[in-house]
């Protein structure tokens, strides 16, 4: 069993704190993905897990063991790192097999290994070759050859696919997720890209500023952000956010769009200042003068199986996911349409989610916002 | 655009790409002609040390640029004069010993200085960085006296004992080992590696430019070194080249003739090495940007 749990990890650079105190546990044999923007302080949590750097505070245990002092090749971790840090001067055979090597293994069964990790990445053909005579895609496969031969509890990857192009991120992503299917290992992916982390995380961690902004599945993350935060930054194109205020007859108005009603919901103070998001694909384009919010599509972007259009709204600029099409909307008055059911509502003071029940909601169906 | 028009403009622009050829041929002719001058500068001094070598004693002052009549009466001379022979040795076996301790403690103290952080690093650095600027005649008093404390005058060992270290390799090594892949050093922790391996089976095969060119630059200033040896040796067989070549040099005049040869004789080992290993003398100096 290799659970790992993280309990109040602190990290400080002269006197600069980058991580308040993170608290999490990771379960035996899942993928967990740690995403956020730069300097959000993930590749510092993932190079403490590794044991690359000291922990200030707080405790890290692997299957129950601390592992604060531990060396970092005894912690049971194998890592593959952004630039790949193969060994230059040697093989790709001699780099898989330089962690056993290290380990005394007898050569027979260093070579089963090496043999059996690279038929599982493709790198048979190759294990005589240099790094410098390989591509990008299959130096990041001696990479995690390097680390499977170690068959370790953990493994722990540092933007692994950053260095690669679009088609063989893809490639690789697929492979990675192919590999944990078939080793079982417990995974820990760092990555600033949203789309990699929804794709291969059995669990997210969503990182901002030093902290963690939630823990959850994929689905749970991007259905229901915890904080205004995580709403802006998993998704793409990035939820719609627009500031709105509580009325007093327990209507929340939004700011812009001369104070619009959006929903009525009760149990919140008068006043208390809000942010109301909306996912671009909940919202449907209607012709001019409809029920709804009445804007103008500044521009469209055509993505092939789907287009993006960019409405302005009095100030502020709202994407809608568009059906495949050829109505060219660009410079159209338009009507947005959505339900009440997928708007997200977010404190403006602390960020954090304000849950929307729904029997708190007026009606439950399509709301058409009146036009004034 | 109809065909006369593009041969219009085909006729323009020649005229254009040739006066640009022609001013990229005259820049390229006059660094050439520069080159070929610094060349001439650099290697007549060489030509006429070989020339002058073969000249008999009559004709040592002459200027003509090649020698008119060529004899190896020189060479012979030198030999029957001093042991050449021993002392090359002894050159040869000092430099090689500076060379290779040098990199030893360079590579040991580099390692330190670019991969562990401990109390008063940088300070230490700083000192060593130092020494490199404190003169030769500051420390040979003080090196002289130590030495003949130990009682090795005039012995090959006291001429290696004081350049155990030198803070040129110091410095150099440990520049080459910061800029080298953190990563890849991060990988080898996790793989196992301690320092020690991580040193000699990580980074010096990846560091073989700069371990070479500094070989090079530690070997060459070793077998030139004239005044250290001067101080210490007494004897002529415990003597090095350079003091040999100094030995047809008196008080009654210089003896060109066995000069030349005894110099031109303690400059083959060097331009050996040069010959031999030109091309990757000129790759390693580049890639570890030592010109």
């Amino acid at each position: 069993m290799a659970d790992l749990v993280l309990k109040h990890l602190k990290k400080t650079y002269d006197a600069k704190q980058v991580l308040h105190g993170v608290d999490v546990t990771i379960p035996d044999g899942s993928f967990v993905v740690m995403v956020g923007p730069s300097g959000c302080g993930k590749s510092t949590l993932l190079r403490m897990i590794a044991g690359l750097e000291d922990i200030n505070e707080g405790t890290l245990t692997i299957g129950g063991v601390t592992m604060n002092d531990i060396d970092p090749a005894d912690r049971g971790c194998a890592m593959v790192f952004q630039n790949y840090a193969l060994y230059p001067h040697m093989t790709v055979r001699q780099n898989i097999g330089y962690p056993l090597k290290i380990a005394k293994m007898p050569a027979a069964e260093r070579d089963r290994r090496i043999q059996e990790a690279a038929a599982i990445l493709n790198l048979t053909d190759y294990l005589d070759r240099r790094p410098a005579q390989l591509s990008g895609g299959q130096r990041q496969r001696v990479a995690m050859g390097r680390a499977i031969v170690r068959e370790p509890e953990v493994f722990l990857f540092d933007e692994p696919l950053s260095n690669l192009d679009a088609l063989l991120r893809v490639q690789m992503r697929i492979e990675i997720k192919r590999l944990h299917k078939r080793l079982k290992a417990t995974s820990i992916f760092v990555t600033h890209d949203q789309v990699e982390a929804m794709t291969l995380a059995d669990m997210l961690i969503v990182m901002n500023a030093g902290r963690i902004e939630q823990v959850g599945t994929p689905a749970e993350v991007y259905r229901k952000p915890a904080s205004v935060f995580v709403a802006g930054f998993m998704g793409s194109p990035a939820m719609n956010l627009m500031e709105a205020t509580m009325g007093a007859d327990g209507q929340v108005t939004l700011d812009v769009a001369g104070g619009r009603p959006m929903l009525r919901l009760a149990g919140l103070a008068e006043g208390t200042p809000l942010t109301v998001g909306v996912r671009p694909e909940a919202i449907t384009l209607m012709p001019e003068g409809a029920d709804g919010l009445q804007a103008t599509v500044e521009l469209v972007e055509e993505l092939g199986g789907s287009r993006i259009a960019y409405c302005a709204l009095k100030g502020s600029e709202i994407a809608v996911v568009l059906p495949p099409g050829d109505e060219p909307y660009e410079g159209r008055q338009v009507t947005l349409s959505f339900d009440q059911r997928d708007l997200h509502l977010f404190d403006r003071i602390t960020g954090l989610r304000v849950e929307i029940e729904p029997s708190r909601l007026e009606k439950p169906q399509r709301t058409k916002v009146a036009a004034h | 655009m109809t065909t006369d028009a593009i041969k219009a403009q085909l006729t323009l622009a020649r005229p254009l790409r040739r006066k640009a050829a022609e001013g990229i041929g005259l820049n390229s002719a006059a660094g050439h002609l520069v080159m070929v001058l610094l060349s001439i500068v650099c290697l007549f001094p060489v030509y006429w040390m070989v020339a002058t070598s073969l000249r008999p004693a009559n004709a040592i002052f002459e200027t003509s640029l090649w020698p008119t009549t060529m004899s190896l009466e020189n060479y012979t001379y030198a030999l029957d004069s001093i042991p050449i022979l021993r002392m090359l040795i002894n050159t040869l076996v000092v430099s090689a010993l500076t060379t290779v301790v040098q990199l030893l403690t360079g590579l040991l103290a580099a390692y330190a200085f670019a991969r562990w952080r401990f109390r008063f690093d940088s300070l230490v650095y700083t000192a060593v960085a130092l020494t490199w600027l404190v003169p030769f005649q500051v420390v040979m008093i003080p090196n002289y006296l130590l030495i003949a404390q130990m009682g090795l005058l005039d012995t090959i060992s006291a001429l290696i004992l004081p350049n155990f270290a030198s803070a040129l390799a110091i410095l150099l090594l440990a520049q080459a080992m910061r800029s080298f892949p953190k990563e890849v050093v991060e990988a080898a922790r996790m793989d196992g590696a301690g320092s020690w391996r991580i040193l000699w089976g990580v980074m010096v095969p990846n560091l073989r430019g700069t371990i070479a060119s500094l070989a090079i630059l530690i070997f060459i200033s070793t077998w030139n070194e004239y005044f250290w040896p001067l101080l210490l040796t007494r004897t002529a067989d415990n003597s090095v080249i350079q003091i040999g070549i100094q030995m047809f040099m008196t008080s009654e005049g210089n003896q060109w003739g066995p000069l030349m040869a005894a110099s031109t004789l303690a400059s083959l080992p060097v331009l050996v090495i040069y010959i031999v290993l030109q091309r990757q003398v000129i790759q390693s100096f580049m890639k570890s940007g030592i010109r």
